[in-house]
């Protein structure tokens, strides 16, 4: 992930795992705990710790074996921006967005996309996806 | 939030444990204590499915206690939903002990709520089924509304689209 944003002297945390979904728990502990400390409502708590969970577990499942799950948190004044990413296990892997998982994913998160990257010299495919999350049910 | 350490945190994932009980004639209880996630719904479907068969050959109910639960992804909720279809295809309500902002949450956020009874505790979620003869066939009318919401297409169908204003289920008052 070459981020610019990431150099705007906002906190940022990364956290990075085997893609397996046994540790997604430590990933959505960090979400969480991240909203607590920004001042996020107590429903917005629990959205974006279960919206991370959703974004790691799709991940998780189109993810090579032995590739990296990188989350890196994005914390922000009234908001927290979210970007996941896994190493595709096939070049031309395609996260599904049919699911009740992502649409459960929809309606927790303020905004998600789908990111693919496609493999370059060095370095294999990537499939990742980028939420946001407001910190109250405040009017966007 | 969790005090007991996985015994082995890189290998299963968090526990979820899954009981059940019989704590009155005509009434199964399936006491859950866990995260539920892709990786433990598995676990919880283990559990609901046995609470079912059992509940099924005797002709009780089911109560599903999720008091311990302190996360519940789409996962989980799918099992619940499958579990809500199949109650409701019998003419019944599937009972949900939810309590904590964990299990209320994401069944309100995702509108899942409108399929299943919810009480606050165990105790009203037993006491409810005493007090209510009328309530298979309250059951009946709401089964029907939600297998037409519920039956087209073969995917999971999101829980997310009752349509705004649905009653509260009338057991979900509690007291």
């Amino acid at each position: 992930m070459s981020d610019a944003e990431s150099l705007d002297g906002m906190s940022t945390v990364e956290v990075r795992t085997s893609a397996t979904a046994a540790l997604i728990p430590t990933i959505r502990a960090v979400a969480s705990d991240l909203a607590a400390r920004a001042d996020f409502d107590l429903d917005a708590i629990s959205d974006l710790r279960m919206a991370v969970d959703e974004a790691c577990a799709t991940l998780v499942d189109a993810a090579d074996p032995t590739s990296v799950l990188q989350c890196r948190f994005l914390v922000r004044p009234e908001r927290i921006r979210v970007h996941a990413e896994v190493e595709s296990a096939k070049p031309d892997t395609v996260l599904s967005t049919d699911t009740f998982g992502w649409r459960v994913l929809q309606t927790l998160a303020d905004d998600v996309e789908v990111l693919h990257q496609a493999a370059a010299e060095g370095r294999r495919a990537t499939v990742g996806i980028r939420l946001d999350k407001s910190a109250g049910d405040v009017p966007r | 939030m969790s005090d007991a350490a996985a015994p082995d945190p890189f290998g299963v994932g968090l526990p979820l444990d899954t009981e059940v009980s019989r704590p009155r004639p005509g009434t199964v209880l399936l006491e859950v204590d866990g995260e539920i996630d892709t990786a433990t719904a598995p676990r919880l479907q283990a559990g609901l499915d046995d609470a079912m068969d059992a509940a099924h050959a005797e002709g009780s109910h089911v109560v599903v206690d999720l008091t311990g639960v302190t996360f519940l992804a789409s996962s989980g909720l799918a099992v619940l939903i499958g579990g809500a279809r199949r109650v409701t295809a019998l003419g019944g309500r599937l009972r949900l002990v939810a309590a904590s902002r964990s299990v209320t949450r994401p069944l309100q956020v995702t509108g899942a709520d409108a399929l299943f009874d919810t009480f606050d505790d165990v105790a009203s979620a037993l006491s409810a089924e005493a007090s209510r003869p009328s309530d298979a066939e309250a059951g009946r009318s709401r089964a029907a509304d939600a297998r037409g919401a519920g039956a087209s297409g073969s995917r999971p169908s999101h829980a997310a689209a009752p349509p705004p204003g649905v009653a509260p289920p009338i057991g979900g008052v509690g007291r």
